[in-house]
Order: structure tokens, then C-alpha cells, then sequence
């Protein structure tokens, strides 16, 4: 079930965002996870490909993110080979939709790339922020849920 | 679970938030900034009424058109009144030159902050001396005592300051600018007369473009909108995406994209053909610049690849092609070019006399490049546009030129190039300098010399310390120890002549007062003439101030109010105080004012008041812009018209205030500015030499390169005999994106510090395979002049037979291996080209390759 976001979607899904935050408040200082986030199921285990990228939405309808297995062990890598890792599909830069491509992860308006395998880390790029990591938790049945957000999503002064 | 410290939230800055203009600290594009400081404790709303940003918060920002507030943007500081503070440091959507776009570099502007949950705690807080070969904290007062009653004394004993040495920087940013400049000219130049002085990058007192500026051109010249118009850019010795970044991607990128022929069709002539832009990058190296826009754009972009130290070769090549196809206009030639010179010109750098097939044949074999690949150049640099239209070509160079061997022919080649082809002065065209750091030069004329052809070159510094000269070193914000040439060779002997004056203070037991400390460190001096006083004047502890005597903390960016111009458009702002700098550190025009009026008292005292009143030039600097004020009258009388713009010194700001610079804002102003001889009002240049070149006749001085000479001893070792098997790999050194202009921040920042933990050398393939070497792996690189630890990086970035590895990085500088040679006629070192060898060295840091990305950083496709 590999989907593609494609930029005209990825922009109508901004568009449309919907008011993402109730009340200001007291600032919070905390590291992330410093908020509640929802467990949602991504995928299962059995489903899921080397190197071939899932898209799904998380932590709401207006967050796009991906899910990929690289094949080789990852920091934060969940499954038999440690190798499943989800991140945000916005690029820290400017918000653009990032890709992934050939290992890694692109984003094609500035040229940020981020490495999938260590914890999200510019390599190269504009991009002064990692990519938000996304944990998984895998359940018994192999289901793959994403249970937070580890980095401020671009474009969000709070993740929910 | 993070490797490093993440948020998912962030502080929202209140409606009553401090808010500040500035420009970021970093790099030569100098991208405006936005900076929101309020107390810990209270935050602002979600609704544009309630927060400082003016916007709805409780919808997710749009992708590129809205405001950045990421991670990196915010720290937390300590006032002077002991309060917390949050800083949020935000692109500025207001700026022309990044449009709120910014870098991997000014997005942590705001981790850079003083902070205390940060490894910037480590900024220095007050004086340090080395007492019983530890430092200690001393007052100011005694700091001052020490180094007025050392400097006097040494002026005493010797009439001259000639055993004074010092090095110090020349630039703008990174918290220097005008105001720091003026200082450290007044104390050094009009107070004292120092031979001695070094800039911060280099061993010597010199511009590193005397081959340009020497033909009438200035090295700035262009404005940013220029990269946008460019039928043609040319990236020579420059890497833009890595060094210039939002330059690169912001208005380099959409030129080779397409996206500004609108823009072109605006600005040039009727009827002149306006297409996407072409590029073409000369470097031995295959750049991130590069295969971005070959990414794009595969058709009109083109790599040429020239031997190490060849290029003037390579760009008097491309002038004899532009010649032969006679791509000049002889009538701009002859009306604004010293015709005269131009015969040596043709003489000595186009060889005319000799035959092209033959001029080719040879400029192949010395270059490595093609003689098509040399055709095509110049055809996408100068071939006229359909209509006879010349073609708009826009020259940036940098340290591949600057840094290269015969660094003063490299840089005159490049710039006839342009003259030639009359690409300065017009839109879409220029031929200057990308630019490292920002600018912000104004001193009172310096006791050093010029070029070769100037009264020079100028004194070697580095080869006058190691040769066991001099008493007294000041370095000043700069880390020599990392950044010089011959680092190793450096390091060790500064080492060995300050450690001959630590020994001799502790026999018979360490003076007890600051006064007998100063006696008995100069009977040191005088008697054991290899012993070395080293005070070290930065914001951190760094690699060079281990040896040091005296050390004294110093103000970074934002701690004081400062002003520089950036590299792309000359563009002067105002970078404005906004927070206290941490514990007792002043900005450096204080230290040197305070230095000065503290020898002033030492003569004052035996009665010598006219010695005195020359160190007495910052008795009337109470605030920063008392300083850029009295900055300006170095500067020429500007009331002059736009046609003699030329004669004017290219950073002149004459008439400008604070005041001024409030009202514009990041709309900045561009130097040289100019008061218009009619309306007295400030006006700005936006490009140079349309009219004049900035020669007393206003004629471009030609010059005639030398014939290909091999290279320099230093470098020739390596390529006879023995030693050209001991030593198979050809040496390039530059910088990363990462840590490039930020290392002595990012050493403290998780974000960089575990991505680049370690220096790193680039492999070619088919070596590594050759060599059984694979990322990750260490390896020791090393030839006669020093060596290194280096993480490996297998990239087709280098060809084959070559190594480049990262400069400056504080767990091992490439420079250690680089030698001492420098360019006769400027003493400008070839930081660039070097042999070597590279052995893998047994076992590996688990930790280090599991957290840093080995992925390919030049690979976009």
C-alpha cells in the first residue's frame, strides 16, 4: 500500500488545515514527547517493504508523515531488524513535502536531505532542525502504531 | 528516545515582547533576522492580537510563504539582572536578501545564545590569568594592568613595537563589524604603529584580492539581483550551496530554474534575449552547487575540473577563446581600459604570438581540461545572444581562487576575464568575490605594505613567531592554532616559546602582585629571547588559548550593537544589542579603548602627555555608535555624483547614523554610500564601475600573468622520487555545510556536534575499493608537514588520486598538513593543495559511526 503525496494534495491538505490549537496558555519547556499525542495504527508489519515508503497522516488529518523500512538497523528502528522508522513529511526547512528517495529523505524546494537511519539528522541542506521522528510501538498482532512526535512539526508552534 | 534534545512545542513570544532587527551572525550573505526577547514565565497568545509574530497561530504556517519558527529558533538566557530570558530568532520575511528564507547556519542563531541549559555555558565569563600554570579568574582592572604595564614596557626597552605581534580579524558579523575594526585600528595603527599584525584567517596584513583591486576593481562589486539577471553564472573556487546558502538557493537556483526571465525581460535592453540562466562551476571538486543544478537543469549546467593550482591558466585559456572568436567589444575596450597595459595583456596572458592549436595544446596538458569543455565556457560566458546582444555573465570566486597557489595571478586572470568580456558594471553581470564572512573594515591607515607591486609583500607573521622573534602575541578572536597554514609546525612551536616564560615565572615562586608579575614577565622576555607572552581575547576557550598567559572574554553577536555590510550587494545594516553579553565580557572596541587609556595613564604618570593623549582616542566612546561615527572620518568626502562612485572606498558610509539605520531597516543601504552633491541625501550604489574603474584615470589596469611555473618547492617535494610514492594523493581541503563559519558555536550544539563529530576526508570510489576503505572507517592522513584522524567519506565528490578533507574542525585541522608556502607577491598561503597519504588505522569508534550520517552529500538525484 505505498502512496505517494503528491504536491497539489500536499498543499490542499495545508490549505485546509483546520484550527490545529484551543487556548494559548503557559509556555511548556519540557523535551518531546511533552504532549498527549493519539496511537495510531500505521501498518502491519507484514505489509510493510524495504524501501518502500508509507504515507500516512499523524498525529491529525493535516500532518503528513512516512513510514519506511530501510533494511538495515535504525536509531529509533522498531521490528525484527530494527529497521522501521516513521518521521514527519515535512521538511523543518520551510514545509515543504519531503520525498524518499534512494535512502534517505529529499526535500525538492531547497535541497535538505535527512538520514532516515540517524534519528532524522540534516546532512546536508538548510534545514537547521532534524526531521520529527515519529515512535512506533508494534503490538502482538505486528500492528505498527505511531505513538508521538519527536520534533516540532514546521509550521506548528505545538505538535496538537 | 531522541539521539538529541527535541520540543514539540514551542514558547510564543507576547505582544509585548522586545523586539530587534539584526542580520545573522554567520555568513557572507547576511540574511536579515527578527529577534523577540521577553521573560521567562509569561508567553502570548494563539491569535494575532496576542503574540508578537502578528499571526494566527492556531493554524498550521504555509509551506515557503510562511514565517519559520522552528527548534533552533529559540534559547533561554540570563540577564544582567538575573532573570531568565527566552530569545526567539526568527528569518526575516522583510529582508531582500533571504526573503525568510535561511541556512542550517542562522537557524541556530538562537542555540548560540549565552545560555546555562546549553553548552554555550561555556562562553568565557570574566579575565582568566595563568597563575602556577593554572588559570585563574582576575579582576578587569588587574587584566588591564597587566597588558598596559607589558606593552609599555616593551615599548620602553625597545623604542618601537615591533616585538609586539598581533592578530586579529578584519571582518564583519560573527559579533565584529565597524565599531570592533575601529577599535583595534586606533589602538594598533594610530597608538601604536604595529608591523606585526596578522589577520585572523592568514599569516600576514593583506587583502587576499590585491590582484583585483590592483586592476581598479573591488572585489564587491555586484549586487544579489545580479544572480537573478545572469544570462551565465560562473561558481569559480566557490561552492555557494554549502558557503553562501540562501544565496545559492534563493537566487542563484531559480535563475538556473527559470523562474526570474520575467525579472530579465523587465531589466534588459529591447529586443535582448531573456532565457533561463546557464552555469558553469570550476572546481576540482564535484560540488553540492554543481549537482543541484545539474539536478535541474542537466543541459546547461557544466563542471570543469583543472589541476590543483592551474586555473589562471584555465581562465587566460577561456580569454584567448573569447579572442580568437572575438567575443569583446574593442570600443568599451579602448574608452575604459588602459590600452597600453592591454598589449602585455595579449602578450603574456593570451599569448597571441603563439599559435592557438599549440596555446591549447599546452594549457590541455597543464589544466587536465579539455580543449571543448574550454570552447564551451567561453561560448556560455561571452558568445553575443541572437540580435548581437552581449551576454550577461556573473563571476563569483572565492578561497579555491583565493587560497590557491600564486593566489595574486589566479585572482587578476579571473577579473580580466570579465573585463574583457565586458561582464562588470551592467546588470546580470559582475566579477567579484562570493565572500566568507560579512565585511566591516574601517582603521586608520596601517604601517604594513601592499602587494609585490606595492611597496611588499608583506611580513610572513607566523614564520616571525617561529623563527623565535617577537615578545608579546594577542590573538583576538581567531583560533591559529586551527586556522593557520602549517598548523602542526605552528602549534608546537608557540607551545614550546610560551612555556619557556610559564617555567621561568614559577622559579623562585610566582609573583605575588599584578605589578611584580609585569617585572618579572619582562626580565623573562629580555632575558631569554625565544620566551613568548600569548594573551588570548575570545568569546570561548579555544584551542590556542591553552598556552595562553591571559585570557580575556570578549562579547559575541547581539551583546553589543555592531554594523557590517554583507558580501552579495554591500548591503550596510544595523545589528542590534539584545541581550547583556555574559558575566564581565566587554565588546572588543571596549577592550582596546580600555587598554589604551590605561597605558595613557602609565605615560601621564612620568609626565609624557603627548605619548599619552595617542592612547587616549576612546576617552569619548561611551556607546557603539560613538565608534562607527568616528569610524566615518577615515572615510573620503562622499558628496561626489554616481559617476565617480568608483573613487570611493567601497565600504565608505560617511553620513550614516544608527538613527538612519533604524528608519531602513533590512532594507539596509549599500556602500559605498554616496551624498548627493545636489540634495545632500544618503543614496546607495547598488552596482559598481558602470562609469569609472577605481583607478586615479579611471582605466582598468591590465596585467600580464606569469608562464606555468610548476609548483612551489613546498608542494614539488612530494612529486619526485621516493617521496611521489610515499605521498600518491593529491591534497584539497575546504568546508562543509554543517559546521562551515559556526564550528566555534557548533562544537556546543548537539545538532552539528553529533552529526560531525569528527573531521572528515572524501575518498573517490574507486580508491577506497582499491584501498579497502568504506564510510565510517578512520584513517590517519598524513605527509611531512603534519597529520590527522579522519572519518571517511566515499563520494565521487573527488576524483580519483585526490583527498579533500574539512578545514578547521576542532578535533583535527587540515591545515596541520597544508605547508608553509605563500604566494610571493601577497603572502597568501595555498590552504588548497597538498600530498599526501592516508593509512586506516585499527578498530573504529562504534559510538561515532552509529550517530554521525555517512550518506552522500553532493548526490541530489
Amino acid at each position: 500500500m505505498t502512496q505517494t503525496l503528491s504536491r497539489r494534495r500536499f498543499v490542499k491538505l495545508t490549505a485546509a488545515a483546520t484550527a490545529l490549537f484551543t487556548a494559548g496558555g503557559k509556555a511548556q519547556l519540557g523535551y518531546a514527547p511533552s504532549l498527549t499525542y493519539p496511537a495510531v495504527k500505521v501498518a502491519n508489519v507484514a505489509q510493510v517493504k524495504t524501501g518502500q515508503p508509507i504515507t500516512f497522516n499523524y498525529p491529525d488529518a493535516s500532518a503528513p508523515a512516512i513510514l519506511v523500512k530501510l533494511g538495515k538497523p535504525a536509531i529509533g528502528g522498531v521490528g525484527p531488524g530494527r529497521d522501521i522508522v516513521a518521521f514527519s513529511g515535512l521538511c523543518t526547512h520551510m514545509g515543504c513535502p519531503i520525498q524518499y528517495e534512494g535512502g534517505r529523505f529529499i526535500c525538492r524546494c531547497h535541497y535538505s536531505m535527512f538520514d532516515p537511519a540517524k534519528a532524522g539528522q540534516t546532512y546536508q541542506g538548510l534545514a537547521s532542525s532534524w526531521l520529527p521522528q515519529i515512535p512506533l510501538r508494534i503490538d502482538g498482532k505486528g500492528d505498527i502504531y505511531a505513538v508521538a512526535v519527536a520534533g516540532l512539526i514546521w509550521g506548528r508552534v505545538k505538535n496538537v | 528516545m531522541a539521539l538529541i534534545p527535541r520540543r514539540d512545542q514551542l514558547p510564543i513570544p507576547p505582544k509585548n515582547a522586545r523586539v530587534h532587527n539584526t542580520v545573522c551572525q554567520y555568513c557572507n550573505v547576511g540574511c536579515g533576522y527578527k529577534v523577540y526577547v521577553w521573560p521567562v514565565g509569561e508567553q502570548g497568545g494563539l491569535k494575532p492580537d496576542q503574540n508578537a509574530f502578528g499571526l494566527d497561530l492556531s493554524r498550521a504556517q504555509p509551506p515557503l510563504a510562511g514565517q519559520s519558527y522552528t527548534e533552533t529558533m529559540h534559547g533561554i538566557t540570563v540577564g544582567k539582572d538575573g532573570r531568565q530570558y527566552h530569545v526567539v530568532i526568527v528569518p526575516a520575511k522583510d529582508s531582500p536578501i533571504n526573503r525568510g528564507n535561511y541556512s542550517i547556519r542562522g537557524g541556530t542563531n538562537a542555540l548560540t545564545v549565552w545560555s546555562l541549559d546549553r553548552g554555550t555555558q561555556d562562553r568565557l565569563l570574566y579575565p582568566l590569568l595563568r597563575v602556577g600554570d593554572q588559570f585563574q579568574a582576575i579582576t578587569w582592572q588587574d587584566a588591564l594592568t597587566l597588558m598596559a604595564g607589558l606593552i609599555k614596557g616593551i615599548r620602553d626597552r625597545d623604542g618601537s613595537d615591533d616585538n609586539i605581534a598581533v592578530k586579529c580579524y578584519d571582518h564583519g558579523g560573527s559579533g565584529q563589524g565597524f565599531e570592533d575594526n575601529y577599535g583595534a585600528g586606533k589602538l594598533f595603527f594610530t597608538a601604536l604603529s604595529v608591523k606585526h599584525i596578522a589577520i585572523h584567517n592568514r599569516p600576514a596584513y593583506n587583502s587576499e584580492v590585491w590582484g583585483s583591486r590592483e586592476r581598479g576593481v573591488h572585489e564587491l562589486n555586484y549586487t544579489y539581483e545580479d544572480a537573478r539577471l545572469a544570462d551565465t553564472i560562473v561558481l569559480w573556487g566557490a561552492n555557494p550551496y554549502e558557503t553562501a546558502t540562501v544565496f545559492y538557493a534563493e537566487h542563484m537556483l531559480p535563475n538556473i530554474q527559470g523562474n526570474t526571465v520575467a525579472e530579465k525581460q523587465k531589466v534588459f535592453d529591447r529586443g535582448e534575449p531573456a532565457e533561463p540562466g546557464y552555469l558553469i562551476v570550476i572546481d576540482p571538486r564535484k560540488t553540492s552547487s554543481y549537482t543541484i543544478a545539474e539536478t535541474v537543469a542537466k543541459d546547461r549546467v557544466l563542471l570543469l575540473q583543472p589541476n590543483l593550482g592551474t586555473d589562471y591558466i584555465l581562465a587566460n585559456a577561456i580569454a584567448r577563446v573569447i579572442w580568437e572568436r572575438g567575443y569583446y567589444d574593442m570600443a568599451y575596450l579602448e574608452a575604459r581600459t588602459d590600452m597600453k597595459l592591454f598589449e602585455e595583456y595579449k602578450q603574456k596572458s593570451l599569448k597571441l604570438q603563439v599559435p592557438y592549436a599549440e596555446f591549447m595544446a599546452e594549457v590541455e596538458r597543464i589544466t587536465g581540461v579539455p580543449r571543448a569543455q574550454i570552447e564551451k565556457a567561453a561560448d556560455w560566458i561571452a558568445k553575443p545572444k541572437a540580435g548581437k546582444f552581449k551576454r550577461r555573465t556573473l563571476t563569483i570566486y572565492e578561497k579555491g581562487i583565493i587560497w590557491n597557489m600564486k593566489n595574486y595571478d589566479q585572482v587578476a586572470a579571473i577579473v580580466q576575464l570579465a573585463v574583457l568580456t565586458h561582464n562588470i558594471g551592467r546588470p546580470g553581470t559582475g566579477c567579484g568575490r562570493q565572500g566568507g564572512h560579512q565585511e566591516g573594515y574601517v582603521r586608520p591607515p596601517a604601517p604594513t605594505p601592499g602587494s609585490i607591486y606595492r611597496g611588499g609583500p608583506p611580513v610572513n607573521v607566523d614564520k616571525f613567531l617561529t623563527d623565535g622573534k617577537g615578545k608579546f602575541y594577542w590573538v583576538i578572536a581567531t583560533d591559529p592554532y586551527l586556522s593557520t597554514p602549517n598548523a602542526q609546525v605552528f602549534r608546537k612551536r608557540i607551545h614550546e616559546r610560551t612555556e619557556k616564560l610559564t617555567k621561568a615565572l614559577g622559579a623562585g615562586g610566582e609573583p605575588g602582585t599584578i605589578q611584580e608579575r609585569v617585572k618579572k614577565i619582562l626580565d623573562v622576555l629580555y632575558s631569554d629571547p625565544d620566551a613568548l607572552f600569548m594573551v588570548v581575547q575570545d568569546i570561548y576557550m579555544t584551542e590556542t588559548a591553552r598556552d595562553a598567559h591571559l585570557i580575556l572574554p570578549a562579547a559575541a553577536w547581539g551583546e553589543a550593537n555592531d554594523t557590517s555590510i554583507n558580501c552579495n550587494s554591500r548591503l550596510l545594516r544595523l545589528y542590534e544589542k539584545f541581550m547583556d553579553p555574559p558575566g564581565e565580557a566587554k565588546p572588543d572596541w571596549e577592550i582596546f579603548k580600555w587598554v589604551g587609556l590605561r597605558i595613557a595613564e602609565l605615560y601621564r604618570a612620568e609626565g609624557k602627555h603627548q605619548e599619552a593623549a595617542k592612547f587616549e582616542f576612546g576617552k569619548n566612546w561611551n556607546t557603539d555608535e560613538d565608534v562607527f561615527l568616528a569610524g566615518a572620518e577615515e572615510f573620503s568626502d562622499n558628496r561626489v555624483s554616481e559617476e565617480d562612485e568608483a573613487k570611493l572606498e567601497p565600504e565608505n558610509y560617511k553620513g550614516v547614523t544608527y538613527k538612519f539605520l533604524k528608519e531602513v531597516g533590512q532594507q539596509g543601504i549599500q556602500t559605498p554610500v554616496r551624498r548627493d552633491p545636489k540634495t545632500g541625501k544618503l543614496v546607495g550604489t547598488v552596482r559598481r564601475y558602470t562609469h569609472k574603474f577605481g583607478t586615479s584615470d579611471g582605466k582598468f589596469k591590465w596585467y600580464g600573468t606569469d608562464d606555468w611555473e610548476g609548483y612551489p618547492p613546498e608542494v614539488a617535494k612530494y612529486l619526485e622520487g621516493e617521496r611521489a610514492r610515499q605521498y600518491p594523493f593529491w591534497v584539497t581541503t575546504g568546508r562543509a555545510q554543517t559546521i562551515w563559519q559556526t564550528a566555534y558555536h557548533d562544537r556546543h550544539l548537539p545538532e552539528k556536534a553529533m552529526a560531525l563529530p569528527l573531521p572528515y576526508v572524501e575518498v573517490n570510489p574507486q580508491d577506497a575499493k582499491r584501498l579497502g576503505l568504506q564510510s565510517g572507517d578512520l584513517v590517519e592522513v598524513y605527509n611531512e608537514e603534519g597529520n590527522g584522524t579522519f572519518m571517511v567519506y566515499v563520494t565521487d565528490a573527488v576524483k580519483p588520486g585526490m583527498l579533500f578533507l574539512v578545514m578547521y574542525h576542532w578535533r583535527g585541522t587540515s591545515n596541520s598538513l597544508v605547508s608553509g608556502y605563500t604566494d610571493p607577491k601577497t603572502t597568501i598561503p595555498w590552504y588548497k593543495g597538498t600530498r599526501a597519504n592516508l593509512r586506516k588505522v585499527a578498530g573504529a569508534i562504534p559510538s561515532v559511526q552509529q550517530t554521525a550520517s555517512l550518506l552522500q552529500q553532493n548526490k541530489f538525484d
